[in-house]
């Protein structure tokens, strides 16, 4: 039987008087990849964060791959959790390779960074790179460093948002690769057709979770409209 | 073309050359003396500036890198500053005391730059890079109006703090007074390198350094302890000095890239390099006037300083 790698139960946080989890509960088992949806401000990123740990004044229960990262020493709650920023990046002018050498693991680095059509910019500087091409950097060092993907969780804002189709491809082939090794995956997108291609959907509005199921039972007509507008239809 | 670890022995082939130019250059003139004793008595100072140099440059670099702020170096956010008015506050309080012990003025100054870095980590850590180096020009000002105070209040350490606050204490370095401050430039230099993994995921934002498994406040309590350290031992050595410890890391940077396993090294072995380079400087170029260490790095650090100021960063 599937391991448990994420439950959150009842899981809150306020920020300025503002409500911007309100009583989520959710369970993800090793194996399931699972898109998030919802539409701007519905609290996908702020759910991520606090998943991630990085929101240590969230209420509620919350344990990732068996410990609460809220206060599990970070070393410990990052050997089989990854996450992915919305908009990750470099204080410094890193080239393209000295950032994938922060993954420590340099065949796992050449491997993603030829998949992800990097290995001839390895050694321009990030800021020469196009916002697309910084991302399929930023998701390689973060593929790179997964050394056991089973029972492993995986958290992707947005990870294909910037990318071209090629390079979008493939990480779509990579979430649908970590789960079938057995990992959890907690995908947040705006990409109506990615969406739809995972088994599972967790949908938010104003920070409650408002759908969780299949594709099929998940995205009403009501919710595809407000995530999505008329295009999503 | 960023070079690799050979810059490191580049650097410290060029600091042995430095040392043997500022081991036969005086104000009086060139050369060792009869068997070596003027070099002798110059070794002290030379190894002051060394050490000195050496503890603000890899205190630059892990400042810039704590706060991922190419502007930020303890000379300029008021860290030297603290720590000479903390020996100030010794001095003009307990003049008595201040001198009784060997370890008195070196743990005041500890106190005056743990004071400032704090400081600066509430007030100016988040922000645009122009807050924090802001934050620490108040903070520097505030403490050079103190020690300046106190100095006009004790007129026995009058002289003493105001050539400190101009940066010009080499001259007084001897064996007995330079031995401690520069054991402890070594440890806090040493204990800094330590940092250099998760100060490279620093470079990565906040965010992404937790979640890769950097714990924050550990690295910030460990690097602005090493840092006042390292600031108050070269404190003692030389007084106030700017620009080492901002110039030195962009330099490294720019010879080896931004991974902090060479930057911190290197910017130690630069930050002696040019303080070393601006005292020799200040002996040698106006025969019988001594210049202050100070004066000749911020005349090379300055026009450094605003070209870096206006350049755009990543």
């Amino acid at each position: 039987m599937p391991e448990t790698v994420l439950q959150l139960g009842r899981l809150a946080y306020e920020q300025a008087g503002r409500r911007l989890l309100d009583g989520v509960s959710l369970t993800l088992r090793s194996g399931e990849a699972v898109a998030l949806v919802g539409a701007n401000g519905a609290g996908k990123t702020t759910l991520l964060r606090a998943v991630a740990g990085l929101l240590p004044a969230t209420m509620g229960t919350l344990v990732a791959t068996g410990l609460d990262p809220r206060t599990a020493p970070p070393a410990a709650s990052a050997q089989r959790r990854l996450y992915l920023e919305q908009h990750p990046s470099c204080a410094w002018d890193q080239t393209v390779a000295e950032l994938g050498a922060l993954a420590g693991r340099p065949a796992a680095w050449t491997d993603w960074a030829n998949r992800l059509a990097l290995t001839a910019l390895a050694d321009r500087p990030l800021a020469r790179l196009s916002g697309g091409e910084r991302q399929a950097a930023h998701l390689a060092r973060l593929f790179a460093s997964l050394a056991e993907p089973y029972g492993s969780l995986l958290l992707l804002d947005e990870p294909t948002a910037a990318l071209d189709q090629g390079r979008r491809e493939t990480v779509r082939r990579a979430v649908r690769a970590w789960a079938q090794a057995g990992a959890a995956v907690l995908v947040a997108t705006h990409d109506a057709a990615w969406a739809r291609t995972f088994p599972r959907i967790v949908a938010l509005e104003e920070g409650r979770l408002i759908a969780d199921g299949p594709p099929t039972a998940a995205l009403t007509g009501e919710l595809v409209r407000a995530v999505w507008g008329e295009a999503g239809s | 073309m960023r070079l690799g670890a050979g810059a490191l022995f580049g650097g410290g082939a060029l600091l042995g050359l430095l040392a043997v130019g500022a081991l036969a250059v005086g104000t009086a003139g060139a050369g060792f003396g009869a068997g070596g004793a003027l070099a002798l008595l110059r070794f002290p100072r030379v190894l002051a500036a060394i050490a000195a140099g050496a503890a603000l440059g890899i205190g630059g670099a892990t400042q810039q890198g704590l706060f991922r702020n190419p502007l930020a170096d303890p000379g300029l956010t008021g860290v030297f500053g603290g720590a000479l008015l903390g020996m100030a506050v010794l001095l003009g309080g307990a003049p008595a005391l201040a001198w009784s012990q060997a370890w008195c003025l070196p743990a005041a100054a500890f106190a005056g730059a743990l004071g400032v870095s704090g400081l600066l980590v509430l007030l100016g850590r988040d922000g645009p890079p122009a807050r924090l180096l802001l934050t620490g020009l108040g903070l520097n000002a505030f403490a050079a109006a103190g020690t300046l105070l106190i100095a006009n209040l004790a007129p026995e350490s009058r002289e003493l703090l105001l050539n400190g606050s101009f940066g010009d204490w080499l001259g007084m370095a001897s064996p007995e007074l330079i031995a401690r401050p520069v054991l402890l430039c070594a440890a806090a230099g040493g204990l800094l390198l330590a940092l250099a993994r998760p100060l490279d995921l620093l470079a990565l934002g906040e965010a992404a350094a937790q979640t890769a498994g950097c714990d924050l406040r550990r690295l910030r309590r460990r690097a602005i302890l090493l840092t006042a350290l390292a600031a108050a031992a070269a404190t003692c050595l030389v007084g106030q000095m700017a620009f080492v410890g901002l110039l030195a890391p962009h330099l490294a940077r720019a010879l080896v890239g931004p991974r902090h396993g060479l930057v911190l090294p290197l910017s130690a072995i630069l930050g002696a390099a040019l303080l070393l380079t601006a005292d020799t400087l200040g002996r040698a170029a106006l025969p019988g006037t001594p210049v202050s260490a100070a004066a000749v790095m911020a005349l090379i650090g300055a026009p450094l300083f605003i070209w870096i100021a206006r350049r755009p960063h990543a």
